[in-house]
């Protein structure tokens, strides 16, 4: 069963809507900088006016230095209407000349003639803006700059800055709703190849293998691919299975006609000697019908352990021993020089121990059978990174032009006896599972020779 | 008589101690139900011209005893200033509301952080212009007006602008000079804001004050003062006085006629706020929604102060149809402007001239003024 994560939909929509969030964080965060600077800025010019309207009024008479604050610099700063106004105007000796004594924000006497200054300040707890500025007074006794300092709390710049914040605040959310919705929209429409990708595999027959068929975009065109490149291999895979049951049907239906004609004709003879040879013809019809179920359970056994059994480290060397000692009887009377050639010590290869030895069993048997006149060697041994395990017999072996066909199941290289061709495609079959191959070599001399050529794992992790 | 004299000695100490117990005169109007609190209001305006307020206000709140502290306003302004800075009110010297014709002190002290700001229905109605930061509120219509004697100045002579003032006393200087009244402005608050605003005007208040100059200007310190010379007439022409006051005399029986000047006419907003040292604060806000309110005008329309800002002209006034009409309108905004007339170098300044103007009248005035008449200063 697959198990079922949160959908790919929500998933998609809620990082984008996270970055979304995100992107719209910071742009508030700009927003609201640029608010109050482009505030400051506008309220600042009346500031400074105001103090500069303060400042041209500073005159001296020559004994005294007076200042006379006009209405128009209090208009200007009543621009900003409900912020608090502090300001002080000091000679160049620091006497108070107007003002609030206790504004105590710091004049810098050395800035004075570079123009009005302005700064952050605090007065009476309350966080102000406030100007310097200083103007020139040219007196015998007491020459210098004379400064004007205006404050003004933040109200107004707050407020505008706020006003600011907030309509580009509107903005920015309404474009990222306008996305967020969009992406929805987008990933929605993205995703709808995959419905119908679902919608096909749903609508079909159990067995309709054909390929989708589907026009898909380019991200998911691989995944429709995989999936119509699936449906082919399960398709040949089905295909195969079933030529293989009526191959087998028509395998086992043979005999079995043959062994009730057989035993229909035993029935109605009545000559002893006829029956005894009779009998011992079923016999040999018996045992090749077992050898036949046997390999075909075989082959059935190897074709599932191939799609299901784990690997084990598998000493390939012995095996071969083994395999090789257990068929010595298969030669019967005949005169047979069956030998071993490879290490004596282990030879290890992940592998199905089971399988590699029904494929090795299978071919000895067939060199025994069809090949071997006088002669069967066995080989273990390494060649390029690979085990390979060799049978060779001094038989007249298959023609080349067989090669191919006989690696399929029922296809015996001499369409002789029944059954014999079921163990050269296992052999094939166990060699593919175990992602090796098997071929042939014609050895000229000294005979034919098949050859499972397998990986030693050592390529792989 | 004693007691007067008591009082006024009493006043010449706390000058002395430059304390909060400046003379006063004190007013209950004690609540008709069960008493919930007291108000206490402190200010600088004629009892006779808010008794009626405050009754009105107590049919509303029948449960609120209004006690009514009457001073002259710098006085006021020192005393809310100083609790201001101790960042209480005197045991005994409580204040709740604040009433003063200077408006900028009122803005000087808002401008401090003295004043709690309001914010109510009756607030969002009032024109930008007579509201600062939601804590001072002008809630009355005063012109400053011309007022004269009937009988002393024939029809033909009656100015009707600053101009024709100007011509008057050129044209006719033998009988007026001496007989021109108005606001000693060193020593009267209003006198000295409404100078300050015909100063704005300069193309007119330069030659006014000349013309002032040597007609021999008399300077009182207060309205009431000048109301009671022009009723014995020992002036004619009376210059700037505060119309309602004026308008009130008239009411009262005296023998005046009232100009509203037709070149501009400024108008002053008596202001109200709630020092940040007030105890009774919702009763205080409820009775400025009341001033501020169309109950309220009307009550200050028909009984207190007699103007209002878009109403016609109470009648037997010679001026133009309404306050607000022909663009003459001016009002002294209740807002930081006034914080211009407050700066300390531009008064000093601004008096000097002034008195030089004026001249040795202003001097004797100045200097011969007895503590006493201080009483009286402001309206």
């Amino acid at each position: 069963m697959i198990s079922r994560s949160s959908s790919l939909f929500s998933r998609l929509v809620a990082v984008l809507a996270l970055v979304l969030a995100v992107g719209a964080g910071l742009l508030l965060v700009a927003a609201w900088a640029s608010a109050r600077l482009a505030a400051d800025e506008a309220y600042d010019r009346l500031l400074v006016g105001a103090a500069l309207q303060i400042a041209e009024t500073i005159a001296s008479d020559g004994r005294t230095i007076s200042v006379d604050p006009p209405f128009s610099a209090f208009e200007t700063l009543a621009l900003s209407p409900r912020d608090r106004i502090f300001y002080k105007v000091v000679d160049p000796a620091d006497r108070l000349l107007t003002g609030d004594a206790d504004l105590g924000i710091p004049v810098d006497r050395a800035r004075l003639a570079a123009g009005p200054l302005l700064l952050d300040g605090e007065h009476r707890g309350q966080a102000v803006r406030a100007v310097v500025t200083g103007r020139y007074v040219p007196d015998a006794t007491q020459a210098g700059f004379a400064a004007v300092v205006v404050a003004q709390t933040r109200e107004a710049r707050t407020q505008l800055t706020r006003a600011l914040t907030v309509k580009a605040s509107v903005m920015v959310l309404a474009m990222s709703a306008l996305a967020l919705g969009a992406v929805a929209v987008a990933v929605r429409a993205a995703l709808r190849p995959l419905g119908a990708i679902e919608g096909v595999l749903a609508a079909r027959g159990p067995n309709d293998l054909q390929p989708l068929g589907l026009a898909a975009p380019q991200e998911i065109h691989l995944l429709v691919a995989s999936i119509d490149h699936f449906m082919g291999r399960l398709s040949g895979h089905v295909a195969v299975m079933k030529r293989f049951i009526a191959d087998a049907a028509h395998q086992i239906r043979t005999p079995l006609t043959a062994l009730v004609a057989q035993l229909d004709l035993l029935s109605n003879e009545t000559d002893e000697g006829r029956r005894r040879d009779q009998l011992a013809r079923i016999r040999a019809r018996m045992a090749e019908l077992g050898h036949l179920t046997n390999q075909l359970l075989n082959h059935a056994m190897v074709i599932h352990r191939a799609r299901s059994a784990a690997f084990d480290p598998v000493d390939v060397a012995g095996l071969a021993r083994r395999t090789l000692i257990d068929a010595v009887p298969q030669a019967g009377d005949r005169a047979i020089d069956i030998g071993y050639e490879g290490p004596d010590e282990a030879l290890t290869i992940p592998g199905d121990a089971i399988a590699l030895r029904e494929a090795l069993a299978n071919l000895i048997h067939n060199a025994l059978k069809h090949g071997a006149r006088g002669r069967l060697t066995v080989r273990v041994g390494r060649e390029r990174g690979r085990v390979v395990v060799a049978v060779e017999d001094d038989g007249p072996g298959i023609p080349a032009s067989e090669w191919a066909r006989v690696r399929e199941p029922f296809q015996a290289a001499t369409g002789g006896t029944v059954g014999s061709g079921l163990g050269l495609s296992i052999a094939a079959e166990v060699a593919a599972a175990h992602g090796g191959e098997m071929r042939f070599e014609v050895h000229s001399g000294k005979g034919f020779c098949v050859i499972l050529s397998l990986p030693d794992g050592e390529g792989r992790p | 008589m004693i007691r007067r004299l008591a009082r006024l000695l009493a006043y010449g100490l706390a000058l002395g101690l430059a304390g909060p117990a400046a003379a006063e005169e004190s007013t209950r109007f004690p609540a008709s139900e069960h008493e919930r609190t007291t108000l206490t209001i402190r200010s600088a305006a004629d009892i006779d011209a808010m008794a009626p307020l405050i009754r009105d206000y107590q049919q509303l709140y029948p449960d609120v005893t209004v006690v009514y502290h009457e001073y002259i306003t710098a006085d006021l302004f020192g005393e809310v200033a100083a609790s201001c800075a101790v960042g209480h009110a005197d045991r005994d010297r409580p204040a709740d509301v604040v009433i003063s014709s200077s408006v900028d002190h009122l803005i000087k002290l808002a401008n401090d952080g003295c004043a709690r700001a309001h914010h109510s229905i009756e607030t969002g109605r009032q024109p930008d212009w007579a509201a600062w930061r939601n804590e001072v509120f002008g809630f009355t219509t005063e012109p400053a007006v011309i007022a004269y004697r009937p009988d002393l100045v024939p029809r033909e002579d009656l100015p009707r602008s600053r101009v024709e003032l100007v011509d008057l006393l050129r044209r006719k200087p033998e009988s007026y000079a001496g007989r021109i009244g108005s606001y000693d402005i060193t020593l009267s608050g209003i006198g000295y804001l409404f100078a300050a605003y015909d100063g704005r005007a300069a193309a007119t208040y330069g030659r006014l004050v000349e013309a002032f100059g040597r007609a021999n200007l008399q300077v009182r310190c207060c309205t009431s003062d000048l109301i009671a010379d022009l009723e014995t007439g020992r002036i004619a022409i009376g210059y700037n006085l505060l119309g309602s006051y004026v308008y009130r005399a008239m009411r009262r029986g005296a023998r005046l006629g009232l100009v509203v000047p037709r070149d501009y006419t400024l108008v002053l907003s008596r202001a109200v706020l709630v020092p940040v040292t007030a105890r009774a604060v919702g009763d205080a806000f409820a009775f400025i929604d009341y001033l501020l309110s169309e109950r309220g005008q009307r009550v200050s329309r028909e009984e207190a102060f007699f103007f209002d800002r878009t109403g016609p002209l109470p009648p037997g006034i010679d001026g133009p149809p309404s306050l607000s009409a022909a663009g003459a309108f001016r009002p002294i905004t209740v807002g930081p402007v006034l914080l211009a007339v407050q700066d300390r170098a531009r008064r000093a300044r601004f008096l000097a001239e002034w008195r030089q103007s004026i001249g040795a009248e202003a001097q004797k005035a100045d200097v011969g003024a007895p503590k006493a008449s201080r009483r009286a200063e402001e309206p």
